[in-house]
């Protein structure tokens, strides 16, 4: 099935050259081809019927007709060595740290602006820079408890960071599933492996949780907020609520009383005392932000700030993966840490400088575009696959709005081995065999009482042939991602 | 030296710990989840039983045919009026099988039932959640209005297997708790609640026919009533296979021991309300279990002779106005106050 396999000149995850697996893929290559095609698709088949009836599925807010869909699982696994690993670990701790350092300075004293390490105009421009956080003490200086950071290998097989992400990354409940899943239909390749275990995830997150605690909760009561069932995460939120044994609230839930914060439950009011929000800022409260919000809490954001309540991600953390604040990430951790970043980020223009600005619009046929404002894939110009039109329009928008844009080249992302099945994924003949297909890789990282990276993440795959667009709402899949315990497989 | 894994360090753990209060938005919607999956089950059965009693009789005159059909949007609460044409019993069945405008069809039933536990996904056990999505997953695919075509007695029996898997694990993978006791509550209100409008709209219509009857016909019409309340050979355990009306009302609302009577059922509802109240540490009877507890003395002292002297429809609609009112009383005691 690997006959013609192509690495076409970007960097393959599983060859070295066609015909030679790395090492650490080795084993699982073997195995790969030992298999028919036909006995590829009955375990496709079987692992697609797992996931409908598990309900697995995600909300599109684009199709009006079948508004649930699979996300669609790849089931080659993608296998990442133990050294590999250990680096990418240490860049994700030290990321996150300095991030955290970044949100408590930026609410507080604001050191790196006075310093003119990053220019103010920039924060204060930032749609999600919150000024009602301004000198407000968060529990244990904690802001971003969880973060799902987005990588990406360059052509020269090196990561470099695409995006932190730190107000409420998802996508982990579908490595958790497709981990299941995986040993289900795949025992054999799987018990080839010491893959590490991502099973104890929902136990730290309750402890990150719990760390934040107000003092006066000595048994706390943790919840988690849904926006609800319409929700396209809303499978991930009934998840982890589950894996946790905490209750999933709705806005409509929950009361304001005395500055406390209570829901409704059969037996009268109870108090919860930490809430993993998985509600934007904007939704959160409608005396404080948005007066539309029936999603949220009123008086949330009272309790909050008289620290009655813990909220998990603080609010405000939007500040920090702002796609204009991205770029002084290396900064921070210079600033903060006194250290040289790790992890490389991908070099970005930001189009609020005007010369970065005249660089970006002189090559809008080369790079890509991002609004700072938009995420999942929305509000992006391809600029080497986009028209004459769509680069006008998008030079029109610049030029009105500098600050809500920023330009990157752009990245070659690593491909690895998809099988086509000539449904979900088409390969360039028709024909069912392996292909190809771009990757990238989102780790967890928890922060609590210490800095927790879950090793493995959501591989999200492009299923088209030749896209670069991982996002699940725009086409993507995803694949199980193994942390070996040591370098080789047996 | 050997080390034990329960001695930790420090302090010891609770051990004794109370179960929380839900939600009262759970509690809503595990009430519903469970009616609506009882609710399908009662129609799958109702068709199934119908489709057979009709073989059975032979040829009816159409008027009567007819009304026999109609005996299920009766017993369902349905306005009578069909929507499609062609024979009545093909309408009857697409209209209680896929018709999404129908609140009361299979389709919308499951939908309903799979909406709400989607709303309380992570407080219903895997297995739960599973069975009832691959059930929604049977009556919602595309093959599915073929697969009914093609043997549509062996489609709706799996619907009824999808609901008591549903019940089973219900009762096998969650704790007894006020969860718990919430869906016992939904599923018997309902069961009383569709038993007797079914006796109710039966018995009517056998008596109104019963010039037309001669005993071998009678016969087939009361095993229908018992299989549609799914009794018929718990009664042949206890009265042989002699069939009397007034031993089949008699057993189908006072039967102390079979799970399909109406008594049974109100005393399953009480003792779930009362585990509910219990649950929350309140000591005297709630007002849904104050109405349900006197409808369970009534029925534990009432006379089958009685209750036909004074007319069996009157008493059959006081037991359905109860249910409703003790209906209203649990939601506004736990759902909307």
């Amino acid at each position: 099935m690997f006959q013609n396999y192509e690495t076409g000149g970007v960097f393959d995850e599983m060859f070295v050259e066609p015909g030679t697996p790395r090492r650490h893929y080795a084993p699982a290559a073997q195995r790969l081809l030992d298999m028919d095609a036909d006995a590829f698709e009955r375990r496709r088949r079987m692992a697609d019927v797992l996931f409908r009836n598990q309900g697995i599925t995600f909300t599109v807010y684009s199709d009006q007709r079948g508004v649930e869909k699979i996300f669609p699982f790849d089931l080659v696994p993608r296998i990442i060595p133990a050294d590999e690993w250990e680096t990418l670990e240490r860049g994700l701790i030290q990321r996150i740290t300095a991030l955290n350092l970044f949100c408590q300075d930026i609410y507080h004293d604001q050191r790196i602006l006075k310093e003119r390490i990053i220019d103010p105009e920039l924060i204060y421009g930032a749609k999600m820079f919150r000024r009602e956080m301004f000198g407000v003490n968060v529990p244990r200086n904690i802001y971003i408890h969880i973060c799902g950071t987005d990588l990406v290998r360059g052509g020269d097989g090196k990561y470099y960071v695409l995006e932190d992400n730190g107000r409420t990354p998802s996508g982990v409940s579908y490595v958790l599933e497709n981990r299941a899943v995986m040993k289900r239909v795949f025992p054999a390749i799987f018990n080839q492996y010491r893959v590490r275990a991502i099973e104890d995830y929902p136990f730290n997150l309750l402890q990150t949780m719990r760390h934040v605690a107000p003092l006066h909760a000595t048994d706390p009561t943790c919840v988690i907020l849904t926006p609800g069932v319409y929700n396209s995460a809303y499978f991930e939120h009934t998840f982890l609520a589950r894996q946790m044994g905490i209750d999933l609230v709705e806005g409509q839930d929950l009361v304001v009383e005395n500055g406390f914060v209570y829901m409704r439950t059969t037996a009268g009011l109870r108090r919860v005392d930490v809430i993993y929000r998985r509600l934007d800022d904007d939704f959160l409260d409608p005396l404080c932000f948005r007066q539309d919000s029936i999603l949220g809490v009123a008086g949330l954001m009272n309790a909050y700030r008289v620290g009655n309540v813990a909220l998990v991600n603080a609010v405000g953390t939007g500040v920090a993966d702002d796609k204009a604040i991205y770029p002084f990430v290396p900064d921070m951790i210079n600033f903060y840490l006194g250290q040289e970043p790790i992890l490389a980020n991908v070099p970005t223009y930001v189009c609020a400088r005007p010369d970065d600005r005249k660089f970006v619009l002189e090559n809008l046929d080369k790079l890509v575009v991002k609004s700072t404002n938009e995420s999942g894939g929305y509000g992006m110009l391809m600029g080497h696959q986009a028209t004459k039109e769509e680069q006008a329009k998008f030079a029109e928008l610049i030029r009105a709005n500098p600050r809500d844009y920023v330009g990157q080249p752009v990245v070659e992302l690593s491909q690895h081995p998809s099988f086509c099945d000539g449904q979900n994924v088409t390969s360039g003949d028709g024909s069912r065999r392996f292909e190809g297909r771009r990757v990238d890789l989102r780790p967890y990282i928890l922060y609590g009482e210490k800095v927790i990276v879950m090793p493995g993440g959501l591989t999200r795959v492009a299923l088209r042939r030749g896209s670069l667009v991982v996002n699940s709402s725009q086409g993507g899949g995803s694949k199980d991602t193994w942390v070996l315990e040591d370098e080789e497989g047996e | 030296m050997s080390v034990s894994i329960f001695e930790g360090a420090g302090h010891a753990p609770a051990v004794n710990i109370e179960p929380r209060p839900m939600l009262s938005r759970d509690a809503d919607s595990m009430f519903w989840m469970s009616r609506y999956v009882e609710r399908s089950e009662h129609v799958a059965r109702l068709l199934r039983v119908h489709t057979l009693l009709l073989t059975d009789v032979g040829d009816l005159t159409p008027v009567l045919e007819y009304r026999m059909w109609l005996t299920i949007l009766t017993t369902m609460r349905l306005p009578s009026d069909l929507p499609g044409d062609g024979p009545i019993g093909a309408r009857i069945a697409r209209y209680m099988t896929f018709d999404p405008g129908n609140p009361s069809s299979i389709l919308s039933c499951i939908a309903k039932a799979r909406e709400n536990a989607r709303a309380i996904r992570e407080s219903i056990s895997s297995e739960l959640w599973e069975s009832l999505n691959t059930l929604y997953w049977t009556v919602n695919d595309e093959s599915a209005a073929a697969r009914y075509e093609e043997a549509p007695d062996t489609w709706l029996y799996n619907i009824m297997n999808g609901s008591m898997l549903f019940q089973g694990l219900n009762n096998q993978t969650m704790g007894h708790d006020q969860r718990w006791n919430f869906t016992q509550v939904a599923k018997f209100l309902e069961r009383i609640d569709v038993t007797a409008r079914m006796m109710d709209t039966r018995f009517e219509l056998l008596t109104a026919m019963a010039m037309q009857l001669d005993q071998p016909i009678l016969n087939i019409h009361l095993m229908g009533v018992l299989r549609s309340a799914c009794s018929l050979e718990a009664y042949r355990r206890l009265h042989s296979a002699e069939l009397d009306a007034t031993r089949v009302a008699q057993f189908l609302l006072f039967q102390r021991d079979y799970p399909r009577s109406v008594r049974f059922c109100v005393d399953q509802a009480r003792d779930a309300i009362e585990g509910i109240r219990v649950s929350n540490g309140a000591r005297s009877p709630s007002v849904p279990e104050r109405i349900l507890g006197r409808l369970s003395s009534e029925l534990e002292y009432a006379d089958i002779n009685d209750v036909l002297a004074h007319g069996l429809t009157p008493y059959l609609q006081k037991i359905q106005e109860t249910v409703n009112e003790a209906s209203i009383a649990l939601q506004k005691a736990y759902f909307l106050y």
